[in-house]
């Protein structure tokens, strides 16, 4: 018997880990996206750990006096931790990949680099349907592999980096499975718990993160669900949940409602589809590469991205028979705030209820009142919809 | 005799009276259509203007009349699309020397334009009238609270208006930030399906200090993307640039440049000859096309060289000798009152970073290849390369301007040129020593500030450089 605590309490024991791994030689590679393939992280023999902490405004406060206040406040917490001496992790980082696929990320990389951070950037093309930047993403990776390579004096192989896709994949595996019980009538776990087993999934042992999951999968199999009857079931879309920021999720199933589905491009591992099982290493690059690239729903911040996401959105509403979709959204971060205007018109289409939530990471008491809120109102007239439908 | 204000207007900003009498009807029915009402009109006519503007120098007057003759050209482009003239947009920045030479190629046939810019220019800087077209795009999609660009505002705004119709391509450049191209597609899918766009995009990836321009790789991707760009663009709308018809184009650009490079040159001058408003203005003929073609502005331009040269002579200006001179990141031409302001406090807004070129900048490309040598020169620019390389090229700036202080703000809503300049003026003071300033703000839009709002802290920052300069 496996419990999520169990899986936390690995995930607080994290930097601890990390430290003993760094001490036994290891070195740790941070890495800031869901476009670095962690597997080649894993494969050049060190230990990769996804930089993605949010949800407290002090930390997007701290890198004021560096960047303009109008930046995502998700990527400024990446280094404002840091900055203000609570990040244990970031320092013992040998090298950090920085993901630039937005200005707000590239800034971010910007700010690693002037606090001395080793930093290797990884350019991320948003106008992906072009074959130059296709190759350009892989070009990058191939430089990825000779930094990784020459950072941990471990040669990348075949082996290795197919060993290590085995194990993404049977772990995005085990995650999709666990995801998959929430298409249940009565669900036994929400999104609240779902999006934390997934950050948990960052940060333990591959092998480890796998058994617990895969027990735990077992456990929810039988488990009764822990939701009333008549909870409304809806989709959260948006950017990103960091780890820690966790409060609205929280109150969406406090407020009597279960997240069934995520739509997210980033914190969380794509567990949708998987890596390729087999093939040389310049072949393997370019389809580990194009997997990541193109296999997945097109972030927002691609080009052109809006109608297949809000495509995608939409089949999710009909596979997971959601009822409403709320919209996490980080305040300042624009592109995001144009789609969300694009999927509300999409929802109004389908009369499917719609709340936009937006954060800056303040969460104080002033700021939780009305929060709380507009869920319960938005919970609440769902319920009355489904009700009178009924009738 | 009751005064005609439209003829007025005209009048002021430099129209020659035969041209009066061929564009007053034109003109009258281009301020409607842009939602110009009499009184915006009579505003401008007896209070923006004068109070912005030196209309006693004919090379201001002229420089007017130019913007003045696009913006009604541009309120024809639904006309233009109906006799089957190829519409082609853009927004800033970009490489206007594409756009030119299209319109080289086929004077007839194409009509060129970044649309935003001219009227949030036009709209803003001379009537002070922005608003209804910031207000169109918020009701409708692109809320007022995240700080969304005003020009991609603009732009979403007169399409549904209709003022500018639906291009045959818009080809659009995500150089810099991230919200200019999403924008076109948000218009797209949100609410014009013709609204057909082809997006050019380079990512920021380059480690800080990297001199962009000298890697080879940086170079080349981005000249494959131009090229990319360029060609569909052709295709989409049928007309061939020759090699020939692209360096004359060339040619012309860079003509006109070197007399920027002139101007700037004699804005040095130990009195400042000319406010920084007009000149910078004048550097726009360079950041997006004309569609008029950019004749017209240059023989402005001589124009206005003429003057200044002869105000240097007489050792005349806008400000006492040795006023400190200051360098913003762009001037804000559709908020006069920030330049005006500093040089009311004593201190001149003289040189901008966009254009205040340095010796590599102006020097010859390294490469034959036109789109390597437009890659190149991209990729020399401040705003488009790493913090670390821009701090380095605008060290060089001020040491050869001889600027006294950079202010660098006013970029709210833009998240690549706006977001760093907190980290640039910590580098650029590192290395210079001279002070530097960050003003929260909109270069477009004043609507959530005004002057009194500012006054302070201009004055305070004005006090400082004046400080510093008489201290040597």
């Amino acid at each position: 018997m496996v419990s999520i605590e169990d899986l936390a309490q690995l995930a607080r024991d994290w930097p601890e880990y990390l430290r003993k791994s760094k001490k036994n030689g290891k070195k740790i590679i941070g890495y800031t996206g869901s476009f670095i393939p962690e597997e080649m992280i894993v494969a050049a023999g060190a230990v990769p750990h996804l930089i993605c902490r949010g949800g407290e405004s002090e930390a997007v406060e701290a890198t004021l006096p560096y960047m303009l206040r109008f930046i995502s406040p998700y990527s400024m917490a990446q280094i404002g931790y840091h900055l203000l001496g609570l990040d244990p992790i970031l320092p013992m980082l040998d090298l950090i990949i920085a993901q630039c696929d937005s200005c707000h990320m590239a800034r971010l990389a910007d700010l690693f680099e002037y606090f001395n951070l080793p930093t290797f950037r990884l350019g991320v093309p948003s106008d992906w349907e072009k074959s130059i930047s296709r190759e350009y993403y892989y070009r990058g990776l191939a430089r990825l592999r000779t930094k990784l390579e020459e950072i941990t004096g471990n040669r990348i192989t075949n082996t290795g980096l197919l060993k290590a896709t085995d194990s993404s994949n049977s772990l995005r595996e085990v995650l999709h499975l666990i995801s998959l019980l929430r298409k249940r009538a009565r669900p036994p776990l929400g999104g609240f718990d779902f999006i934390r087993l997934n950050h948990f999934s960052f940060m333990s042992e591959t092998a480890v993160a796998i058994t617990n999951l895969r027990r735990l999968y077992e456990d929810y199999q039988n488990k009764k669900t822990p939701f009333p009857g008549d909870a409304p079931r809806l989709i959260l879309a948006g950017h990103v949940v960091a780890m820690g920021d966790y409060i609205v999720l929280k109150i969406i199933e406090d407020a009597g409602g279960i997240i069934v589905n995520e739509f997210l491009d980033e914190g969380i591992r794509h567990h949708c589809w998987n890596l390729p099982a087999a093939g040389d290493m310049g072949h393997l690059i370019n389809e580990l590469g194009e997997r990541y690239y193109l296999q997945r729903t097109p972030p927002s911040i691609f080009q052109p991205a809006w109608e297949a996401r809000t495509e995608y959105l939409k089949s999710l509403i009909r596979e997971y028979h959601a009822e409403g979709v709320i919209w996490y959204q980080l305040c300042f971060e624009e592109i995001y705030d144009m789609e969300c205007s694009i999927v509300s018109k999409a929802m109004d289409e389908l009369q499917i209820p719609f709340l936009r939530i937006e954060s800056s990471y303040e969460f104080s008491r002033e700021a939780m009142a009305p929060l709380s809120t507009r869920v319960e109102s938005f919970i609440e007239s769902i319920k009355i919809k489904t009700r009178n439908l009924k009738w | 005799m009751v005064k005609d204000i439209y003829q007025e207007f005209l009048r002021l900003t430099g129209f020659e009276d035969f041209e009066i009498s061929a564009y007053l009807s034109a003109w009258r029915m281009a301020s409607e259509m842009l939602g110009l009402t009499k009184d915006d009109i009579t505003y401008a006519t007896e209070e923006r203007i004068p109070q912005y503007f030196d209309t006693t120098l004919v090379g201001v007057k002229k420089l007017l009349c130019c913007y003045i003759k696009e913006i009604i050209d541009l309120t024809k482009a639904n006309e233009y699309k109906q006799k089957g003239i190829k519409i082609i947009y853009g927004i800033l920045p970009a490489l206007s020397v594409y756009y030119y030479a299209l319109k080289m190629a086929a004077p007839d046939k194409v009509y060129v334009s970044f649309p935003d810019i001219f009227l949030t220019q036009v709209l803003n800087g001379l009537f002070h009238k922005l608003s209804p077209y910031l207000e169109e795009s918020e009701k409708a999609g692109v809320p007022y609270g995240c700080r969304h660009c005003a020009l991609n505002k603009t732009r979403y705004a007169a399409r549904r208006l209709g003022i500018i119709p639906s291009p045959d391509v818009s080809w659009i450049w995500g150089l810099v930030c991230d919200e200019g191209p999403k924008t076109d597609e948000f218009i797209r899918y949100y609410f014009d399906p013709e609204w057909k766009t082809y997006v050019t995009r380079i990512p920021h990836d380059q480690t800080l200090g990297t001199v962009e321009d000298e890697v080879e790789e940086r170079v080349q991707y981005l000249a494959d993307q131009m090229r990319d760009g360029f060609e569909a663009v052709q295709k989409e709308i049928g007309i061939k640039v020759t090699p020939d018809q692209m360096n004359e184009t060339i040619a012309v650009w860079s003509r006109y440049s070197t007399k920027i490079g002139e101007l700037n040159r004699l804005m040095t001058s130990e009195i400042q000859p000319i406010s920084g408003l007009p000149s910078a203005m004048y550097g726009e003929a360079l950041s997006r096309p004309w569609n008029l073609g950019i004749q017209p502005i240059e023989e402005a331009l001589d124009l206005m060289l003429e003057e200044v040269k002869q105000r240097v002579a007489n050792k005349e200006g806008i400000l006492p000798a040795r006023s400190p001179k200051a360098m913003v990141n762009v001037m804000p031409i559709a908020v006069p009152w920030i330049s005006k302001m500093f040089e009311q406090n004593g201190v001149g807004l003289a040189f901008t970073i966009m254009r205040a070129l340095t010796k590599k900048q102006m020097a010859p490309s390294r490469f034959k290849d036109p789109y390597m040598a437009m890659a190149e020169t991209w990729l020399k620019r401040t705003t488009s390369v790493n913090p670390g390389y821009s701090a380095q090229i605008i060290c060089e700036q001020m040491a050869t301007y001889g600027i006294d202080g950079l202010i660098f703000g006013f970029f709210d809503f833009d998240r690549w040129v706006g977001s760093d300049n907190k980290l640039l003026a910590k580098l650029v003071e590192a290395k210079t020593h001279k002070p530097t300033f960050h003003i929260e703000g909109d270069l477009w839009d004043d609507r959530d500030y005004n002057q009194e709002a500012l006054r302070t802290r201009i004055e305070s920052i004005c006090e400082i450089l004046k400080m510093r300069r008489s201290a040597g």
